[in-house]
């Protein structure tokens, strides 16, 4: 009996379902449940994360997150603007500053600034105003790139329209160009977030006091001190997902209002 | 009736790269009259209208405009252009804002007027293009003919001395056309100078002062509604304006 197309079409997919339900179940079956549940999520060990956790390292990496995009979103309108500037030398810094700190590896970035400064200009920064710095600028490097494509999506009816009302130019940037790029990059930007928020983990590189530690290096430490296995950073990876996943869902909510 | 120059144009030209899309263009428009701008597409009408509000940069003849040399190198041009509205073909709303918000921006910001005088002012012109029930709509909200109803209300929020309208209806649905062209016979009986590309030849033969036929750049024929339409001289007037009426009927 031959099959019509769509037939053929929902076997097909019927099989790859049993497929991937085949894999979940043997991956389930093969797995060492006793010694995986005592090392990576063992409940004496997860009650004694708590609350420091939350209340300094969930913390500390919600701040560093803030700081660098704070620094990233302020300098990446800067760099987008100057990319698009009808003046070169503007346009060639922007393009030189972002293939330079979009190709370095932000650990790099993040050496640089906390001993690359210092040996150079005998100056010792504050952490966390390190920590700004190299997550901020790494991140407008990424941010520029984003709000340059919005700018440039924005139609250029626009900008003639404010200008014939007699707006200066940096009046239309402000007032009718940057908030409908804003708008259009949306989730472009909160991908940024996301990605600064496990950026921050490398603060670890700094060397740091143990108020001043984030999901990342909290989680490492725990392992040397509780020596049982991989339970901290389990836990410290559980919270990282407390943070992107309602930023997804914040993002999601906020486009689809800016649809309607 | 006055005659006042409101824009001079001399031996306007215009290349984009090795094109030339003006060439040599003379026309002068009097304050209170309504020019119309006809003829094929690509005969350079459009661009001869952004020239005036420098939309478009000429690459040689002068242009005044309002008493302001707009090609002289110290022109403020910001200063100039406030007292010019100008109409797009698309409307060009702005998106993000109310319809109220989009003819009170310019006033606080350019004109420096108070939010509550910038929105009086604001719904008298809304009033007048009939659309004062709307001003807390979106603009994604309007048909096509009430957004270009807005832009009209916006633009003259800012009392322009002179408009300009760039095929204000082509991008329109044809049941809508007649309310946009409604308001500009209003505005043209109120004794505002206007300066029109358009398709619409009735409309001009019936508002315009004046007519200008164009084509590759250059003006072929100009004179009343009643010579340039009713009696074209040239040619290539006459190809034109029968292919137009036929497309019509």
């Amino acid at each position: 009996m031959a099959l019509t197309v769509r037939q053929k079409q929902t076997y097909f997919r019927y099989t790859q379902y049993a497929l991937l339900a085949a894999l979940a179940l043997a991956l389930i079956l093969l797995a060492d449940w006793p010694t995986l549940i005592d090392k990576a999520f063992n409940p004496q060990i997860i009650a004694q994360q708590f609350p420091q956790i939350i209340t300094v390292a969930l913390k500390n990496t919600l701040i560093y997150t803030a700081l660098g995009f704070i620094l990233g979103l302020s300098a990446g309108t800067l760099l987008a603007l100057m990319k698009i500037s009808s003046i070169a030398p503007y346009r060639w810094l922007a393009t030189a500053y972002i293939e330079l700190f979009r190709g370095l590896p932000a650990l790099l970035v993040f050496l640089a600034f906390g001993y690359g400064l210092p040996l150079a200009f005998g100056l010792r920064l504050d952490n966390y105003l390190t920590v700004m710095l190299a997550l901020g600028m790494v991140s407008a490097a990424y941010i520029g790139e984003v709000l340059r494509a919005g700018l440039e999506a924005v139609p250029h009816g626009q900008y003639e329209a404010a200008r014939c009302l007699g707006m200066s130019h940096s009046r239309a940037m402000i007032s009718i160009i940057i908030p409908q790029a804003f708008k259009i990059v949306l989730p472009a930007l909160t991908n940024e977030v996301i990605l600064l928020t496990k950026d921050s983990s490398l603060v670890y590189l700094l060397g740091m006091s143990l108020a001043q530690y984030e999901l990342t290096k909290f989680g490492r430490e725990g392992i040397t001190t509780t020596g049982a296995g991989l339970t901290p950073l389990v836990l410290a990876g559980a919270c990282y997902l407390i943070i992107t996943i309602p930023l997804g869902i914040l993002a999601r909510r906020i486009e689809k209002k800016a649809k309607a | 009736m006055t005659s006042t120059p409101a824009v001079t144009i001399k031996n306007l030209h215009k290349s984009y790269g090795s094109n030339p899309v003006l060439k040599g263009i003379d026309l002068t428009v009097d304050s209170g009259q309504v020019l119309c701008l006809i003829g094929p597409s690509g005969s350079g009408k459009s661009t001869l209208l952004r020239c005036i509000n420098l939309l478009e940069t000429p690459d040689s003849g002068s242009i005044q405009a309002l008493g302001q040399e707009m090609t002289s190198p110290d022109i403020d041009l910001d200063a100039a252009r406030r007292q010019m509205g100008m109409v797009f073909q698309h409307f060009n709303l702005f998106p993000h804002l109310t319809v109220l918000e989009n003819c009170t921006l310019a006033q606080r910001k350019v004109l420096g007027r108070s939010a509550q005088e910038a929105q009086k002012i604001a719904l008298d012109n809304l009033a007048k293009v009939g659309l004062a029930d709307y001003a807390q709509r979106k603009p994604s909200q309007l048909s096509g003919g009430q957004a270009q109803r807005v832009a009209i209300a916006r633009a003259l929020s800012m009392n322009p001395s002179l408009m300009l309208f760039d095929e204000p209806t082509s991008a329109l649905d044809p049941e809508t056309v007649g309310d946009v062209l409604d308001i500009m016979r209003q505005l043209a009986a109120e004794g505002m100078t206007m300066i029109l590309v358009t398709h619409e030849i009735s409309f001009a033969q019936q508002v315009a002062d004046r007519v200008v036929f164009m084509a590759d750049g250059q003006i072929v024929e100009e004179g009343s509604a009643q010579q340039v339409i009713g009696n074209p001289q040239h040619e290539r007037t006459k190809t034109f304006l029968s292919r137009l009426l036929h497309q019509v009927n």
